[in-house]
């Protein structure tokens, strides 16, 4: 087996982990905040929290030991747009909202058989694409270009000047402690082992592109969980398959997807679900259209950056997270919030 | 002398008679409107042809239709024609009609290369055509084109990265052993930043030129395969491409830049 089919059977091994395991403990970033904004039940919050520390303290232990580097990661570009990374958390914040759930989120309940899903995650895929490459990409190149900032450091470790040792266990035990510190959370075993698989799932896509895609010739791009040009190759892929080689991304998409669906029909939690009228149809098509724009300018989504990015420390990471959260607060609980919201 | 009207209708017909042979063209004079390739349009080209008409069947070039990363897009050229006994696939060459300098590569080929099959990366500024042109040794000729398009890249945000230590670590894979007359996959790989001599730095100056020219690939002293790079290749040049010894040899690979700096890596192969 060649390094890039192997780099795609684990994808589709972890995308399979992911989809599961996010099936059956029902983890979501925007649940989280909302339940603890709007009903005080931070559960689903503190999974998250425990899936973020988890991801940060195993992949920086990897780069610690020198089994990989993470310095080839998207996430830690040598220069960044001031406005596009955050602005584009708060496009995809926004549409998370709209959408009722991140494009990982999607793909968990389509697996689960939400029709709807599957109009979000088409809107997110060609908006995503069409920020990349298509119809958006020049204004997107030109708003980069305009705003652009070269980074006084590329991650927070070398912002602050400390070993990343430091930062990493700092901000992954405050994390831990948080979640670990109400007794609901202790007491749900449901929430706290989906947050300890899903954040392992972050370092396990590091050693996949980063160790089993190690080759001198030929490297596979290190990455990780990331959803947002994922699904827009995914759709690529499923329409030029016969020319284009199946990679990490995609086969992390197809797994989540079959993951959740064999979850779904195992804990009988199956059930086909449409929209109810065009104006719920119209929001969730509009929060797609945010997220992948929103995705691409921010450089990852809730999970893409949320967990990954922030496994790496990068510095665009925390303005594209607190872009993220501004986000979903106006959709949730800000000036922005539609009437008919329908909480998840 | 005929009436000036007369002289209009009969280039009219001329014309006409033009049109309906180009009209046929596809169907009974195919070999014709095949080698009227877009190689024609280029200059270098045309030295290489020296007057042949080349065969379009036998060379052809591998490249994704859609690339989003314009600064490495891998190519492959592949050549499976037979040539008459004796007789062994000399030169391949290869050009990018859209950018700046159209040259990519030259490749020069002893019998001792073995399979006419080479991979590498290369630069590629916009949607263009690239074009590949291979002679044997006896000055038979083909050629062949390819589309490409290029897309904004996906991922942007890459600044002016510090470039890699120029000439610096090279890497050969190289199977130890060979059956006699079989063609063993070589692949090569340099650290150098292939600086184009046409991109500014971040102060607004234009970066010199700084590329590796040459690379040679020896067997017990004679050149088996040659490489003349351009700008259009990508940064950390990478070549794959076959030997076939005959003999025990001993192999070494060497690059050189426009700078007077060289690399070396020395290897041996066993023949059974």
């Amino acid at each position: 087996m060649s390094h890039t089919e192997l780099v795609a059977w684990s994808g589709l091994v972890i995308g399979l982990a992911f989809g599961a395991t996010a099936q059956a403990s029902g983890f979501c970033l925007l649940r989280g905040l909302n339940h603890s904004w709007t009903t005080g039940d931070s559960r689903k919050l503190r999974a998250f929290a425990l899936a973020m520390a988890v991801a940060l303290l195993g992949s920086q232990a990897l780069a610690a030991l020198g089994v990989l580097s993470l310095g080839g990661a998207l996430y830690l570009p040598p220069s960044a747009s001031w406005l596009a990374v955050p602005l584009g958390g708060a496009l995809f914040g926004y549409g998370m909202v709209l959408a009722n759930g991140c494009g990982a989120r999607s793909l968990v309940l389509l697996g689960s058989g939400n029709l709807r899903s599957f109009v979000v995650l088409v809107c997110l895929g060609l908006s995503a694409a069409m920020t990349l490459s298509g119809l958006l990409a020049p204004l997107r190149v030109w708003l980069e270009g305009a705003t652009t900032l070269a980074l006084p450091a590329r991650d927070l470790p070398g912002l602050l000047g400390v070993p990343a040792w430091l930062p990493a266990l700092v901000l992954g035990g405050a994390l831990i402690a948080w979640a670990l510190a109400s007794r609901d959370f202790r007491a749900s075993p449901r929430d706290w082992l989906g947050g300890l698989v899903i954040g392992a799932l972050v370092p396990a896509g590091w050693l996949a592109t980063g160790v089993l895609g190690f080759d001198d010739f030929e490297p596979v791009r290190l990455a990780t969980l990331t959803f947002i040009a994922p699904i827009a190759d995914a759709l690529q892929y499923a329409m030029l398959a016969t020319g284009t080689r199946l990679g990490f991304g995609v086969s992390v998409v197809a797994g989540v997807l079959a993951g959740a669906l064999v979850m779904a029909l195992v804990r009988r939690d199956f059930a086909w679900q449409g929209f109810s009228g065009p104006g719920h149809m119209g929001r969730s098509m509009a929060g797609g259209a945010l997220m992948g724009i929103g995705g691409v300018l921010a450089l990852g989504c809730s999970i893409g950056q949320g967990l990954s990015g922030f496994s790496t420390l990068a510095l665009p990471t925390f303005a594209a997270l607190a872009g993220i959260a501004a986000g979903a607060w106006l959709g949730i609980k800000g000036p922005l919030t539609l009437s008919n919201s329908t909480s998840t | 002398m005929p009436h000036p009207l007369l002289l209009r209708a009969l280039s009219r017909r001329r014309l006409l008679i033009g049109a309906g042979l180009m009209a046929l063209s596809p169907l009974g004079l195919s070999s014709a409107a095949l080698a009227d390739g877009p190689w024609q349009r280029l200059d270098a080209a045309g030295d290489l042809l020296r007057g042949t008409t080349p065969a379009t069947e036998g060379l052809a070039l591998e490249l994704p239709h859609v690339s989003e990363d314009g600064s490495a897009v891998p190519l492959s050229v592949r050549f499976d024609a037979s040539l008459a006994e004796g007789d062994h696939l000399a030169e391949i060459h290869l050009f990018a009609t859209g950018n700046p300098y159209p040259e990519i590569a030259s490749f020069h080929l002893s019998p001792e290369a073995g399979l006419p099959e080479i991979s590498t990366r290369v630069r590629l500024n916009e949607s263009q055509q690239v074009i590949a042109i291979a002679r044997s040794h006896r000055g038979e000729t083909f050629a062949t084109a390819r589309d490409v398009r290029i897309t904004v890249s996906g991922c942007l945000m890459r600044g002016d990265d510090q470039g890699p230590e120029p000439l610096a670590n090279p890497r050969v894979s190289l199977p130890e052993r060979a059956a006699a007359g079989e063609p063993v996959e070589v692949r090569t790989l340099i650290s150098h930043p292939m600086e184009t001599g046409l991109r500014e730095g971040a102060g607004g100056e234009t970066l010199p030129r700084h590329i590796i020219e040459r690379f040679t690939v020896t067997l017990n002293g004679e050149a088996a395969f040659t490489a003349d790079l351009h700008q259009s290749v990508s940064a950390n040049p990478y070549l794959r491409f076959h030997l076939s010894p005959t003999e025990d040899a001993e192999v070494v690979f060497e690059w050189q830049d426009d700078s007077g700096e060289s690399a070396r890596h020395e290897a041996s192969i066993s023949v059974s």
